[in-house]
């Protein structure tokens, strides 16, 4: 698409739009000619990023995306806080709930060891891990069953055993290579249960 | 040719898009090459497992316009015991960095193709940071860049003494007439005879091979910092290995 016969401000619009993950630049037109046709729904969804953006941080505890500080999981009573579940990013918190098999809290790393790419342990929220430890008698690592998911949940492992806590990891039902966030609810449900000891 | 076949290392597997992951090939014809796996990160995608860091498989690449995308990937080896070990994934990430950093694209380099899957299959029963620094020494000699370990990389003087200086940028050991202002850092001779026994040791015999730690670390420093020189590439799983490596290997191992 040649965006030099689009007057500037659509032509803006595209871009931006084309910029979101998993959308080209043909989708990127067609919302684009959407939303000007629909001046409503435009409104809408432009206060609603802008609120979003204005009003969602990191919960200074587990690092999930939080309107509140701390997020409504660590302020929660009914929530299990011996058991601590690890996740690589806001979205696998959310795949986790659905199945509402999980009743402990959550941790977000906010991304996994990747040496060949330069992120080590100070890049991930691990010393905000190893802050909270307190009263936390099993941590579960859900990270994705990848090669860098792997490496993780095992240095995090040698780094809480001598601490006295259970690691435990989990398996089945998660297909290796394949996202957390892309699995349907049984198969982490599944997963849950069949979680291993690190 | 639009589609053409590769037997393949992936040794290098990023996040790309939504749902693909973009990988770096080392082929054992036609040496490294990048391509896209489409749609590999969702549990359903039948190429999935193929695209993981480290597999061994046989490739059926679509060459594209910019990207060459994969079009079918069936796994030969997985090695399995490159993910449960964190000290093996350490070494086998530093071999497949240091391969990628002193390797160009499309270049055919059959030598390396062979030490790198041996090198993984290696890693099974041989102590990691041994495997990654064989890795390294053998590398260097099939590319001509043997560091000298014995005499003067200047004048060729044999060395005496129980500290030798070990000098990246002079090519290697140089002794100390020769070594100026030249940057490096001193290796005892236990070390550099280690060095040598490893770079010359028939494959069978490697396992036997047994270092103290300090001398395992000595030997990863040196290795490093001569790579990093002659590829110009800061070598970063390397110098992760030495931060967050070697914890819980120590029963492996005898003095
Ligand atoms: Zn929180
Ligand atoms: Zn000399």
């Amino acid at each position: 698409m040649d965006l030099l016969n689009y007057p500037q401000p659509l032509a803006d619009l595209i871009s931006s739009l084309a910029r979101l993950p998993g959308i080209g630049p043909k989708t990127a037109g067609r919302l684009a000619f959407y939303l000007l046709q629909e001046p409503e729904t435009a409104e809408a969804l432009a206060q609603s990023v802008l609120k979003a953006k204005e009003k969602i941080k990191s919960c200074s505890i587990c690092s999930n995306f939080t309107d509140q500080d701390p997020c409504a999981f660590c302020r929660s009573e009914r929530r299990d806080r011996k058991l601590l579940c690890i996740v690589e990013h806001p979205r696998d918190v959310a795949a986790l709930e659905k199945t509402g098999e999980f009743k402990g809290l959550y941790h977000v790393l906010q991304g996994v060891l990747s040496p060949l790419e330069g992120i080590g342990p100070e890049q991930l929220t691990v010393q905000q891990l190893l802050q909270r430890l307190e009263g936390v008698e099993e941590v579960i690592m859900a990270m994705n069953p990848t090669v860098e998911g792997e490496a993780t949940a095992m240095y995090l492992a040698r780094l809480l055993k001598p601490l006295g806590v259970k690691v435990t990891r989990i398996a089945h039902g998660l297909p290796v290579g394949g996202d957390l966030e892309y699995a349907d609810e049984v198969t982490i449900a599944r997963a849950l249960e069949g979680r291993r000891n690190l | 040719m639009a589609v053409y076949q590769a037997d393949a290392l992936v040794i290098r597997s990023r996040e790309y898009g939504e749902s693909d992951r973009l990988l770096t090939l080392f082929a054992r014809e036609s040496g490294k090459l990048q391509a896209v796996a489409k749609g590999v990160r969702k549990p359903t995608s039948r190429q999935r497992a193929g695209a993981q860091l480290f597999t061994y498989a046989d490739f059926l690449l679509h060459r594209g316009r910019t990207l060459d995308t994969v079009t079918q990937a069936s796994p030969r080896e997985s090695f399995p015991h490159l993910w449960n070990d964190l000290d093996r994934t350490l070494a086998a990430t530093a071999i497949a960095e240091l391969l990628d950093a002193a390797t160009v694209r499309e270049e055919p380099q059959p030598h390396l193709f062979t030490l790198t899957l041996t090198c993984f299959f290696m890693l099974a029963e041989v102590h990691p940071f041994l495997v990654q620094s064989l890795f390294a020494l053998r590398l260097l000699e099939i590319l001509g860049y043997s560091p000298r370990l014995e005499e003067c990389a200047e004048c060729g003087a044999l060395i005496q003494g129980e500290r030798v200086f070990f000098s990246p940028e002079a090519g290697g050991t140089v002794c100390s007439s020769c070594r100026g202002t030249l940057s490096g850092r001193t290796l005892s001779q236990g070390t550099l005879a280690f060095m040598r026994r490893l770079a010359q040791a028939e494959w069978a015999k490697v396992k036997r091979l047994r270092w103290p730690v300090w001398m395992e670390q000595e030997v990863r420093r040196a290795l490093q910092q001569y790579c990093e020189e002659k590829f110009e590439h800061n070598l970063r799983s390397w110098r992760m290995g030495n931060e967050i490596g070697g914890e819980g290997i120590n029963n492996q191992r005898e003095g």
